[in-house]
Parts: C-alpha cells; sequence; structure tokens
C-alpha cells in the first residue's frame, strides 16, 4: 500500500463515519476499519486503547450534560417532544462511536506505515515539491517542540525546581516549564537559521531526498479505496 | 587538505570559520552543540541520514558506529559524541567539498577522536577545524587569531572564600536502566561514591555517562535499583534533586530562565526549601557570576558567546551550596588557560569536602587532577 492510497481510504472512512447517522452504520465503518487495521499484521491493541483513550473524556462529559442534566436527544428538543434519557444516551453512543472511529481511522494508517521513516513516507506522497517540503519543515518544527520539552525538563528538574514524578511545585511551576520550551525553540531555531542552514543550504538538500521517484498508487490502493467508497454510499444509503 | 584556525578563547576563532566557510560555501558544517551537528530537519537517524546522502560516492565513508542499528532513534537522543559522529558520517555520504568544525572534536572519545582526525586529514576535501586540544595537526595550514580578553573569568578568586563542606556518601544498588526501546544502558549496575573524592567517567560515546548524571540528578527514574546517601534512601525523580549542582555538557540544557538574574532566583527559591541547604544570597551569586565573566544579573543567557555560557555554568558548582558536583564535559571550547584554572578549582571543591564527579574525554585535563576513573561500559560502572 502506498501513503496515497492509505490517505485516500483513510478519508473515505471518515467521510463514512460522519455521514452514518446510526450505530448500523457505524458498525459497518467499524467493522472495514478494524479488517484495515489488522491487514498491517501489527498489534491493534494500543491502537484501539488510544482511539478509547481520546473518545473517554467525551463521552463522559457528554453523558453527563446529555443523559444526566438534559435527559433528551437533540432532535427530540428540536421536535418540541417530551423526550427521554434513552434517546439521549443512544445520540451520546453515536457521537462517540463516530469520534473512535476517526481516531482509529488515523491509528490504522500509522500502523500500516509504522516500519517507514517520516521522510521516506514524505516521499512517497503525491503532492507539490512546495507542500512536501512544508510537510518536512512541519515534523521537523513537532521534532523541535518536543526535543524542547526534554531540554526543559532536564534543566528544571536539575535545578530543583519541578520533580520528574507527580508533586504539586510541578503544578505550581508548570508555566515556567511552558515558558522554557518556547525560549528553547526559539533559541534552537535561530542558532540553525544563523549557521548551519545558510552555510550549508540545507533545505536545498531536500530537493534531493524528496525529489526520487515512487510509485502513486498500488494494486492494493485500489482494493481499499473501493471498500472506502463502498462503506461511504453504504453509510449515506442507510440514512 | 585541512586549515587548522588556532587561539584562544574569544579570539574570533569562530567568526574566523564562519567567514572562511561562507567564502567556500556551500560547506558542511558541525558545530560545537545539537543545533549546530544536526540538520534540523529529521525525525531519525535514517531520515538524517538519507538528507544528506549524495546520488553518487564523492568520499570514503566514514563510519565509526553502527548507524543501521540506530536508524529509528531521534537524532538529538543520540549523546553528545554520537551526534558528531553521526555529522561526520553525513558528511562523509554528502557531495559537499568542505566541512567546518567548531570544537565538536572535543566531544569525541579517544579512539573516535583519532579516527576522526585521521578521516580529515585524508585530502580529498577541505576541513577547517577549530579545537582547543590540538596545537598545530601535522600538514594543516594555520589561521593565526588573537582577540583581546573578553569575560574575565578567575577560578580560583571564585572558590577563595568556600567553607568546608561534608558531603554525604552516596551508595548506588543494582541500577538498572534503558530509554525506551532501546538497549539496556545499565543492568544491576552497583558503586559507591565517597565524600571529598574526585571521580571521573570513562567510557565510548554512547555508554551511558551522561545517563548516569541524569538518574543521580532525578531527571531519569531507574527500572530498578536504589541510591541511598549515608544509608538513607533518595529518589530524586520522587523527591526533587537537591544534593548534585551539575553543569551540563551543553550549558543551554540547564538554564531555568531567559536572564542569568531569573536563573539565579528561580533556583535559589527551589533550594529554600531544604532545611540542609543554605542557599548563597542573590549578591554573593551576583559577585561569583562576575568573576565567571558575567558581570550583570540582567544579562540575557543566550546571548553570550558559548565559551562564556559554557564558564557560567559551572556558577552554582562553584557556589558550594550543593554538597556534590557533577561537571558533564566541563573543558569543552576552554582554552589551556581555563582548562588549568578549573583543574584547580575541582581540587579545591574535593579539598574542602564536596563530592566531585565529572565526565571528561579530555585526558591532558584529566591528569593534573587526582581523581579515581569509574569505567561506564555494558550497562555497569566498575
Amino acid at each position: 500500500m502506498t501513503p496515497n492510497g492509505a490517505i485516500a481510504f483513510g478519508l473515505l472512512v471518515i467521510a463514512a463515519a460522519i455521514a452514518a447517522r446510526d450505530l448500523v452504520s457505524l458498525a459497518v465503518v467499524l467493522a472495514l476499519l478494524t479488517v484495515f487495521a489488522l491487514a498491517s499484521r501489527r498489534s491493534i491493541v494500543s491502537a484501539l486503547l488510544w482511539s478509547a483513550g481520546i473518545m473517554l473524556p467525551l463521552a463522559a462529559f457528554m453523558a453527563l450534560v446529555w443523559v444526566g442534566i438534559v435527559g433528551r436527544a437533540p432532535h427530540e428538543i428540536a421536535a418540541g417532544t417530551e423526550g427521554s434519557r434513552a434517546a439521549a444516551a443512544a445520540y451520546v453512543t453515536v457521537v462517540c462511536t463516530r469520534l473512535f472511529v476517526i481516531a482509529l481511522a488515523v491509528q490504522a494508517l500509522f500502523l500500516h506505515f509504522a516500519a517507514w521513516t517520516p521522510l521516506g513516507f514524505v516521499r512517497a506522497l503525491t503532492a507539490p515539491p512546495v507542500a512536501r517540503k512544508l510537510l518536512v519543515l512541519t515534523l521537523s518544527l513537532i521534532e523541535t517542540i518536543l526535543h524542547a520539552v526534554d531540554r526543559a525538563r532536564t534543566a528544571l528538574i536539575a535545578g530543583g525546581i519541578v520533580t520528574r514524578q507527580f508533586s504539586w511545585r510541578n503544578l505550581r511551576h508548570g508555566w515556567i516549564l511552558v515558558q522554557t520550551v518556547w525560549l528553547i525553540v526559539v533559541v534552537i531555531a535561530i542558532g540553525r537559521t544563523r549557521d548551519k542552514w545558510p552555510i550549508e543550504a540545507t533545505l536545498s538538500r531536500l530537493d534531493t531526498a524528496l525529489g526520487a521517484s515512487a510509485p502513486r498508487l498500488a494494486a492494493a490502493d485500489i482494493g481499499w479505496g473501493a471498500a472506502g467508497l463502498a462503506c461511504l454510499i453504504a453509510a449515506i444509503g442507510l440514512r | 587538505m585541512g586549515e587548522f584556525i588556532a587561539g584562544p578563547s574569544f579570539s574570533g576563532r569562530s567568526a574566523a570559520l564562519m567567514e572562511r566557510l561562507k567564502v567556500l560555501a556551500p560547506a558542511f558544517f558541525v558545530g560545537p552543540y545539537a543545533e549546530g551537528a544536526l540538520s534540523g530537519l529529521s525525525s531519525t537517524v535514517a531520515d538524517e541520514i538519507a538528507i544528506y546522502r549524495a546520488p553518487a560516492r564523492v568520499h570514503t565513508e566514514f563510519a565509526p558506529l553502527d548507524f543501521a542499528a540506530f536508524a529509528a532513534r531521534k537524532p538529538p537522543t543520540l549523546s553528545g559524541g554520537e551526534q558528531v559522529l553521526l555529522a561526520l558520517h553525513c558528511f562523509s555520504l554528502s557531495d559537499y567539498g568542505v566541512i567546518g568544525i567548531d570544537t565538536a572534536l572535543e566531544q569525541l572519545d579517544p579512539a573516535n577522536r583519532d579516527r576522526a582526525l585521521a578521516y580529515l586529514s585524508q585530502g580529498d576535501f577541505t576541513a577547517a577545524l577549530i579545537d582547543n586540544r590540538l596545537d598545530r595537526p601535522p600538514g594543516w595550514s594555520t589561521q593565526e587569531c588573537s582577540g583581546g580578553p573578553a569575560f574575565a573569568c578567575d577560578l580560583a578568586a571564585a572558590t577563595r572564600d568556600l567553607k568546608p563542606r561534608a558531603a554525604p556518601a552516596i551508595a548506588i544498588e543494582n541500577l538498572s536502566f534503558n530509554y525506551p526501546g532501546g538497549r539496556d544502558i545499565f543492568r544491576n549496575a552497583s558503586v559507591s561514591l565517597e565524600p571529598a573524592q574526585t571521580y571521573r567517567l570513562i567510557g565510548p560515546n554512547g555508554a551511558g555517562k551522561t545517563t548516569l548524571f541524569k538518574l543521580l540528578a532525578g531527571v531519569l527514574a531507574p527500572a530498578s535499583g536504589t541510591i541511598a546517601l549515608n544509608g538513607a534512601r533518595y529518589a530524586p525523580w520522587r523527591e526533587g534533586n537537591r544534593i548534585f549542582a551539575l553543569a551540563a555538557q551543553n550549558p543551554d540544557h540547564q538554564w531555568c530562565g531567559a536572564t542569568l538574574g531569573e536563573d539565579v532566583a528561580r533556583r535559589r527559591r527551589a533550594l529554600a526549601r531544604y532545611d540542609e541547604i543554605t542557599v548563597p544570597g542573590q549578591a554573593t551569586l551576583a559577585a561569583l557570576a562576575a568573576l565567571l565573566g558575567v558581570g550583570s544579573l540582567d544579562q540575557h543567557l543566550y546571548e553570550l558567546p558559548l565559551v562564556a555560557r559554557k564558564r557560567l555554568s559551572w556558577l552554582w558548582p562553584l557556589s558550594g551550596a550543593l554538597p556534590w558536583i557533577m561537571l558533564d564535559e566541563p573543558t569543552i571550547g576552554q582554552d589551556r588557560t581555563m582548562r588549568a584554572a578549573l583543574a584547580g578549582a575541582i581540587s579545591r571543591l574535593a579539598a574542602l569536602g564536596h563530592g566531585v564527579v565529572f565526565i571528561t574525554h579530555d585526558d591532558e585535563f584529566a591528569a593534573t587532577i587526582a581523581h579515581r576513573a569509574l569505567r561506564v561500559a555494558d550497562g555497569t560502572v566498575t
């Protein structure tokens, strides 16, 4: 499977999840997605847990508001009917399942390309060179921020200002961590753009590194794309 | 073809190197720390190599490490020496005709340093080098830099008025640690550190020397094992660091504020919670900073030259506030005069009762300090 095909499949599945209006449609989408994730031949347990972890806070909040406080589903309020908590619970379940499916779609895509390096993934994408360069720069900025978090924590823990594990002083001094992280990000960016990048013309290296040709689509892309499209049509048709 | 840029600290060597590289550009650059050694465009070692790899081989390949084993690692998580070796490897695969190195080879262990110098001397490309531990590499041309004194630093005066200190004995028992997804750095490692002693951690690049510092300072938590101070259990990753004054290999890994005053004030407040620590006053620390070459607490730390920042990183170790001193490659970027002065300051701290642990690949510097060597290798400390 190529990154192009995977992204197209992911978009189709996400569109199907958004179009689905009931649990049956969402179950169809979820079933297809589970097969797709299993096809990566990697354990999908962590993908399921991550997706559940993303969905659960929303589920708790919506259950509290719609089932606990409001006691009616939005369509019942719009229709001016008395409504029930069961209908509210069904509404919350559909919304949260939809979020779960979307999160799982992203996780499943990651599973398929877990062995690829970010540069290899971007290189195989069919996109304008400028877009691919921007993607690499965006990924590098994310890495820089993560590295800055690590550096800032090292400094503040070694300085006795915060601790590695949870402590009240971490809560009190959390703002120092945030301030230090951004200071480090700025310093790293300035360091690169002042010395290394101009001397090396480092950014122009990406022209070569991203320039290697890669197949736009593979046979598997067609199969999964057709399945995703069928799923979208089914989700719309079942409305 | 090699060009050696010689001179003392603050003589304008770095500026001269950059000017030279601008003339010869595009040129590969390896700065003293990660921002200067790595491209900053890659998320993995494999991608870092792919960015620099030229379609056709131009130079002899320099591969002192098995980089395939590091392929999935994030470049900034490599040790300082490994980052430099990765940078040299990337250069050897690239089509640059020129490489400029600003004191980065000082982070390499002796074997890798010899390999790197031999590679740079082979002559199928131009190498421009600043290095405080070399006089004149044979066969290299030399550009002499001489500048006026700046950031005058008096380490003898900085340690003159320190009071004797009774540091606790440290017992590390069965310590195990590995980075997520990585090999074991320590496997049931045990070692005792006595007060009023100086220890030098030795071992190849990537062996875990800096990791041991981070474990002792509470930056990392061990998978298993204990640390005890005079027999009492100590878990800095839970309780916070109240024992070690750390001067990091890269000074920019230790600042707790944008200005010197901010950094000092935050650390003072943090240490004030411990009864056993006598926190030096702001004025005392300002005076000490002046002796290290920085006259104002309003000084923005990142506006200082790197060599001055490195010296300022010794502020808390030299203040005597904390009983144990940890210095990670303290001589990087420092000229011979300053290295001798630092050796004297370390000896004085140990004589006053502090415990000192330092990491250096600078044998000449280490030979001037009475110390016990601890070898970090294969998961143990011996």
